[in-house]
């Protein structure tokens, strides 16, 4: 197993123009409240709300990416949006392991990402099989 | 925890994760005896009954089961 019980992971992901608009083209949402500044701002935010699910992105590549091992596939993945955010805006990923299932080969981990100013932006669990 | 109580619970569970309506559970059900219990569902099954007993199996107990009632011999030997 290369995973120990409350290990701890961190990665600094950005909401770049380029993941904006590679995430629009691969979800094909033109929603207004992500794609229209004034309409967004009629809805109270300060600007263009980005897509959350590009933050479901992100935890794509940390469990891709960022692992002590490649052989792993995403068996679920729960995610809470607690904050909006915005074009630009720095990240910081923190993932813990939160559970180690060795009898069906599965680690689990609670993870959240932090916006720079300290708010929390999105925090949820994702369940990992390890491939034999 | 006696073996009516741990079916219930694993019922409640199997219910939970299953989301396919009612689950009714005998000692000597299989997965064949429940709609959408498969092998994919079984890892999440075991994951949850884990938690919920605050138990851990080992790989070579899941795969010597062959029916809920020996699943539950297992969880009562762990619960001590």
């Amino acid at each position: 197993m290369d995973f120990k019980l409350n290990e701890t992971y961190k990665h600094e992901f950005q909401v770049t123009q380029e993941v904006y608009l590679s995430f629009q083209k691969c979800s094909n949402d033109w929603n207004p409240l992500h794609t229209d500044e004034l309409f967004a701002k009629s809805k109270g935010f300060p600007d263009k709300v980005m897509y959350g699910n590009i933050l479901n992105a992100f935890v794509s590549y940390f469990i891709g990416e960022c692992l002590p091992t490649k052989n792993v596939i995403i068996q679920s993945q729960e995610i809470a949006f607690k904050n909006p955010v915005f074009m630009n805006e720095k990240l910081s990923f923190e993932a813990r392991v939160s559970g180690i299932y060795e009898s069906v080969n599965t680690v689990e981990f609670k993870y959240k990402f932090i916006k720079f100013d300290g708010v929390l932006a999105a925090k949820g669990l994702i369940q990992i099989g390890l491939l034999r | 925890m006696n073996r009516k109580e741990i079916i219930n619970t694993l019922e409640a569970i199997f219910e939970d994760i299953i989301d396919e309506g009612a689950v009714t559970l005998s000692e000597t059900s299989t997965s064949k005896d429940v709609d959408g219990w498969d092998s994919l569902t079984n890892i999440q099954l075991v994951v949850v009954i884990e938690k919920q007993f605050k138990i851990r199996f080992t790989s070579e107990e899941i795969i010597s089961w062959n029916n809920v009632g020996e699943m539950i011999d297992c969880i009562l030997t762990k619960e001590g």
